[in-house]
Parts: structure tokens; sequence; C-alpha cells
């Protein structure tokens, strides 16, 4: 036997090593559970090198959808059968003058040179197993750092399953010379796919590690480099299906160029983009459409409809209801070009940015507007929720039960909708990145319209400078579940009218968000707000009017 | 003992693929004569998508990488030709002293010819002022890919080719006689010092011959 002592490498090396002069360092897990052949050692032991093809499950997990053998190793120990003294006898030739040997036996010398053979075979072995074309893809399954469907994994058995005729045809074949020992003869030979391109080339579906990364709020995450892409909102509608939901990543542009996997892109889709629509758009928006009131109730209701599907893929963390932004997707609402509009970035500017002061008085008239009617006319659903939410809005609310309510909200959307109005109500609180959260909560609380937009207002007069909101478009998650938790309201969306959301819209927003904001500019803000808040306090005041008078004010304010 | 001689399938190379080519390959037929202990080492050609493994000793490396500038410098001054490295296993043993002091004997007992046909890359248009050049460029481009590929196939086939020959024939093997990373004594080969078949003294005795200058020799 060999007894290197000498080799550089042997100072480090464990007594395993030792066994065949090459050292491996640490052992598979695999291996080293590996208990199953020992029992039997004459059973021939199949190993199969599984590839295992993913699909996105419900819960965006992998879930096996397919699998195929693209390696099939075969290892058997044959016992001599009545040869043994004969190959005892053959030990006892081996011995040579070769060996040096004085005090080696014939038999060592035997021994030796299997030992030998063996070293050699898993030297062959080692080298072999890297040019197959398994290894290159374990390699990149390894090393690229993404979320691939494809897997490999291996199935040990003892009994061969052969292969279709098919399959074996796509196959090469590799017989290690057998080994003799003393006793018996051991032999290995693998059967291998010729190519993997074939499955290889089918798509994959990389997800960023950022998707953690980002969503734990890790320093990747730059609103900044995230807002930088705002304008150039206008890319592929395939990259815009594509692109993450629930990573919250700013760094959108460089996952744009990634493909992401469509299921994912569902999820995000409801994620990120949902918000686009609950900005929605101010002045066009009640300027189209006669009902303002009920356009955007409406608009939730198609939007809980459209991500509906979408729930699916969330992720257990996230509960339908706890998607903050959910309720204000309206894919269906925007034209193609605003759905398009696609990386994420704009999708999370829009989705945030709202609260009224931060940005654009347009936009922020637009969705206090909103919020002011749907807290005036309604959706709310009565019972503890809205009586704890709002009790001194009783009335209103009354009378806004009586208005008709969808009666075909499935689960999904009604969880969302549970939400929803609040979302529309509170992420204005929560998307506005410098109202912490209490004080959203109470704003959400107060009991009168006329409170609530004092809060606005306190809000806005309280607000950081306004460039600071882009750094805080992307809240932290539990922001967003603490959020959806909150049951102050819930939608109606049953009869309302779709309601369209300019294309436009989204670009207007970016653009707008991108602008740095002056004091002179908040100021002009809030005199906006100022003006908006009276007029719906003057509705206030005429309450006993008919809804109508909603949109008015929104005009008013409009021109405002 | 009898020596057996593997001749590697002949490789069509383009100078700048010569160390990698070279590395490659020596580096996998150490690897499977390093019966010491070894630690293997994955390395991932530049050039080609193929993993090859390695001994992890510094020495053997510089050793191999000296082979290699050696061969790369004599290709330099003979471009365009087919030319082989030759990787040599032996065994030293002494013969009886003389008056001249102990002589020793090299016992060959294993030998690789790697087979390099070497060729001048293609030149590529300099000018690209034109469409036409730029199509020239493009074909050319894709001609290079397509024979890197062809290559690496072939590079693939060569790796496989020493698996075969280390399985199959195993009964030549010495014994172990030291316990280093390379069990064996070996030399490489190159044109430059095998243009003759006696080797480096064989070189030095024909340059005496034709100068006649002893200073030669240094």
């Amino acid at each position: 036997m060999s007894s290197p002592s000498s080799s550089c490498s042997s100072s480090s090396s464990m007594p395993r090593d030792k066994w065949f002069n090459l050292a491996l360092r640490d052992c598979p897990a695999a291996l080293e559970n590996f208990d199953i052949w020992r029992k039997s050692n004459l059973e021939p032991l199949v190993i199969d090198i599984i590839l295992i093809r993913r699909a996105l499950n419900s819960d965006l997990a992998l879930e096996p959808k397919s699998w195929k053998i693209v390696e099939r190793w075969i290892v058997q120990y044959e016992r001599h059968k009545s040869s043994s003294s004969k190959n005892h006898k053959d030990t006892r030739k081996c011995g040579t003058k070769n060996n040096g040997g004085s005090s080696c036996s014939s038999e060592t010398a035997f021994y030796k040179k299997t030992y030998k053979r063996y070293i050699i075979l898993f030297r062959s072995l080692y080298v072999f197993i890297r040019l197959l074309p398994t290894y290159k893809l374990f390699h990149e399954l390894n090393s690229s750092g993404q979320i691939c469907p494809l897997s490999l994994s291996h199935r040990i058995s003892s009994s061969i399953q052969p292969f279709t005729q098919e399959d074996e045809a796509k196959m090469n074949q590799f017989t290690f010379v057998p080994i003799d020992t003393p006793r018996g003869r051991l032999s290995l030979s693998v059967q291998y796919l010729r190519t993997l391109e074939d499955i290889r080339s089918e798509p994959s579906a990389p997800l960023s590690l950022q998707f953690i990364l980002d969503y734990i709020g890790s320093p990747t995450t730059d609103p900044f480099r995230r807002l930088k892409s705002l304008p150039s909102a206008q890319s592929s509608p395939a990259l815009v299906s594509f692109t993450r939901q629930h990573s919250w990543s700013n760094d959108h542009g460089a996952l744009a160029s990634v493909p992401l996997c469509p299921s994912v892109a569902c999820s995000e889709a409801c994620g990120i983009r949902c918000n686009p629509s609950l900005c929605l758009p101010p002045l066009t928006h009640r300027n189209d459409h006669s009902p303002p009131v009920i356009s955007e109730p409406q608009n939730a209701a198609v939007t809980h409809k459209n991500n509906m599907s979408f729930d699916e893929f969330w992720p257990s963390p996230f509960s339908p209801t706890s998607s903050p932004s959910s309720p204000a997707h309206l894919p269906g609402q925007r034209s193609p070009n605003a759905l398009q509009s696609g990386s994420s970035q704009i999708d999370i500017a829009k989705a945030h940015p709202i609260t009224a002061s931060q940005t654009k008085a347009c936009s922020s008239e637009g969705k206090l507007q909103i919020k002011m009617d749907t807290l005036r006319y309604g959706n709310y659903q009565t019972g503890p929720t809205l009586v704890k939410g709002f009790p001194s809005g009783k009335d209103d609310t009354e009378k806004l039960a009586e208005l008709p309510s969808s009666s075909t909200q499935g689960p999904l959307s009604r969880s969302f909708s549970g939400s929803s109005l609040l979302d529309k109500f509170d992420d204005s609180g929560f998307a506005c990145p410098f109202a912490d959260y209490k004080d959203v909560t109470e704003s959400c609380n107060r009991r009168s319209p006329d409170a609530v937009v004092g809060a606005v207002v306190q809000m806005l007069m309280t607000a950081a400078p306004l460039r600071q909101d882009l750094s805080n478009l992307c809240r932290p998650p539990q922001v967003f579940m603490d959020e959806s938790l909150n049951p102050c309201v819930q939608h109606d969306q049953a009869n309302t009218e779709q309601s369209e959301c300019p294309a436009s819209t989204s670009e207007i927003l970016a653009s707008v968000l991108l602008k740095s904001k002056t004091a002179a500019e908040g100021l002009e803000e809030l005199r906006r707000y100022k003006e908006m808040k009276e007029s719906i306090l003057k509705q206030g005041a005429s309450r006993s009017s008919d809804v109508d008078s909603g949109p008015k004010s929104a005009g008013n304010n409009d021109q405002s | 003992m009898n020596c057996e001689t593997c001749q590697l399938k002949e490789l069509v190379v383009e100078p700048p693929e010569i160390r990698e080519v070279l590395r490659c390959i020596l580096h996998t037929i150490l690897f499977h004569r390093a019966l010491g202990l070894v630690r293997p080492k994955d390395v991932e050609c530049e050039l080609f998508d193929i993993t090859y493994v390695q001994c992890e000793d510094h020495e053997l490396e510089k050793k191999i990488d000296e082979k290699i500038n050696q061969f790369i410098g004599w290709v330099e001054k003979h471009p365009n030709r087919k030319s082989q490295v030759c990787i040599s296993f032996y065994e030293v043993k002494n013969k009886h002293a003389t008056w001249f002091g102990n002589k020793i004997e090299r016992f060959y007992w294993e030998q690789w010819y790697i087979n390099l046909h070497i060729i001048s890359p293609k030149p590529h248009g300099k000018s690209h002022n034109t469409k036409a050049h730029v199509v020239t460029g493009e074909n050319a481009f894709e001609e290079s890919n397509s024979r890197c590929a062809a290559l690496e196939s072939s590079l693939r086939e060569v790796l496989f080719q020493i698996i075969k020959f280390v399985n199959e024939k195993k009964d030549h093997i010495p014994p172990l006689q030291n316990s280093e990373i390379v069990s064996y004594p070996y030399e490489i080969s190159t044109p430059s010092s095998s243009d003759s078949s006696f080797g480096w003294h064989a070189d030095v005795l024909k340059r005496m011959l034709q100068t006649g200058h002893p200073s030669m020799l240094s």
C-alpha cells in the first residue's frame, strides 16, 4: 500500500482521503448517509441521476413536474463463483522481484497492485464525471445563484429498470475496466445522455436572489436607482409581466433584462402593479367619467377581479389580504401602454407614492378625492368593522350600504376587498413616506371625513422633504401586512363600472416623481389640499343632498 | 518492461489555444499518474466549456507551464506545423558503478504523444469600413466560433481517450517507489528538445560538432 506522507496535501487530509490517495474534502451528505448497498454487496448498485423540471405552484414553490434520467451508474461486485482458490493462486503468482521486496509477500504485492488499480479507477472516474453533460448543468445550477426549475437529484436502487429504446438511443455508455480482486470483480459502468441541450433549452424561471434580499430591506434596495428607470416606462410587454412582485426591489432595470417566470410575473403583477391604478389619477379620470364617486370603487372592483387569478401565486407569507397594493391594481383598466409600462419600478412608484402631499398636486388631489369619495359614498361593508372604523359616519355608511353590493365576490376578491378600500385610504397614509404608521392609523380611525381631511392636511404639513418620499416608495412588507389587517373598510365591488385609467397617467406620475420638489411647490400643494378640504366640508354641510355633489367637488378640485 | 504508448488524437489549434489545450491534456494525464495523496482541483478552461482536473500542486503546475512556454516559443519560430508534445514516465535504475561514476538509466514505461496541428489564425479584416468587410468579418467570426467548437469537441474526445487508456492499460505501471504526488518520474518533451531522439545531450554534441566551440555549452 502506498503511504504517502510527503505530498503537500497530506497534512490536511482526512483518514478517508488516504484510502485512495484522493483528498476529496467533505463528502456529500448523500454519501455519508448512504448505507443501502452495504447490506448486500452482491446486488448491483444502480444510481440514477435525475433531472427534475419543476413548475411553480400556487405558493410560488417549485413542484416537480417532470423528470428524466440523465445518467445511470451501475456498480456491481461479482464474487468469483468457484475460483477463489484459483485467484488466491494468482495472487501468489503476483509477487515479483520488483516489489523490492524482501518483506512483501506475493499476496501483498497482489493487493498493492489491485489497490493501485482502484486508485487509478477513481481518478479516472473523478475526471470522467466532469466531462459529462450533466456536470455542466450541475455546475451551472450551483453557480447561477438563481432559482431554476431544473434540479438534479439521484435515486439509488438495486434493480435496473431498462430504458426505452428511444431513451437508450440518446445515451452513450462507458464501461470502466473491471477490477479483479482475490474474491471477485468490481465493475462500474455508466449510461449518460449524450446531450442535455434539448432539456436545457426549455425556458427556465430565474428568480433573482434579490427577491429575498430586497424584501428584507437590504441596502440594495435603492429607491432612486429604481426610479431612475421610471421614464423608461415603455418597456416591452413581456418584461412587464415578468417583473417581480413582492421583492419591492428597486433595481428592476436590471431585472427587466432577466426573463422571469410567467407565473412569478403574475404574482408580481398583482403586488406591484396594483397600486398604479390606485393612483388612479385624478384629473383625466374624473373628467372622463361622470360619477367619479362610483368610478373609484369600481376600479377597486375591477382590480379585485383581475387580481383574483394572481392571488393564487402569492407565497404563503403574503395572504391575499395582506397584499398592500393589490386592491388598486387595475390591469384590466389600463391601456396596453400602461400595462406595458412594465418596469416594476414604475409600478412601485405609482403604487405608493400617491399620497397627496408628496408628489404632484394632480395625482394627490385625485387620490384624495377618491378617498373622500369613497368615504362619503362608501362601499363600506356594514358591520362591526365599519362601526369600529367609522362610528360617527354611520349614517353615511348605512346609506351607502344600501347601494347595490357585489354578491359575486369570491373568497379571494373578498379578502382583497376586505382591505382594499382601506388600502385606498390607508395606502395613501401608509404609502406616504413621511407619515409614520401611527399617523396613518389614527387617520384611519377618525370618525368623520372632516377629521380625515384634517389628518391628511396635518400629514402634509408635517411632511418631510418631498424627495424623501421617493426613497420610501417601497415600504417594508410588514407595513403592508399591518395595513391589510386593518379591517376598516371593504369594497363593494358590485355594480361598478370600469373606469379607464389613462395610459399616460403612469408616465405623468413617473415624470412627476422624478422632479425635485421645492418648498414652494409643497406649500402650493398644501394650499390645494386646504381648498379641497374646504370643499369637502361644504359638501359635508349639505350632506343630505345627493351624492352627485361629489363629482362636482372633485371637478372643482381639479380646476384648483 | 514494455512501454505503452498512447497517440492522442490530433488537434487543430491556433497559437492562442495551445496553452489551454496543453494544460488540459497534460494535467489530465498527470492526474492519472499522480498516485500519491493528491487534492484534486477542478479547472475550467477559459476557452472551452470543459472542466478538467489537476493536482493541487504548485510545483507541478509550474513545471508544466514552463514546458508549455517552451513549446509556444518553438511554435512562434516554426508556425503552421504539425508537432508533438510527449510526456513520458520512466523508472530510474542505477547501473553498476563505473570509472565515470554511477550510471543512471531510464526505463520508459509509458509515453503519451499529444499531436497538435498548429495553424495560423485567419486574418479577420482589420478594416471594417465597407459592408463587404463587415460581412467578411462576420463570416470569419462564425467560422472561428465553429472551429473553436470543433476543437472543444475534439479536446473532449482526447480526454475521454486518456481515460479509456488509463483504464485499459494498468498492468505496465511499475510499483510505487516514492510518496511524491506524481509517483513516477516523468519528462515532457517538446520539439525544441526532442528533435533528436537523443535528447539534450545529443543536441549539445551536435552543436559541439558543428561549431567546435566548447563555449557553446554555456
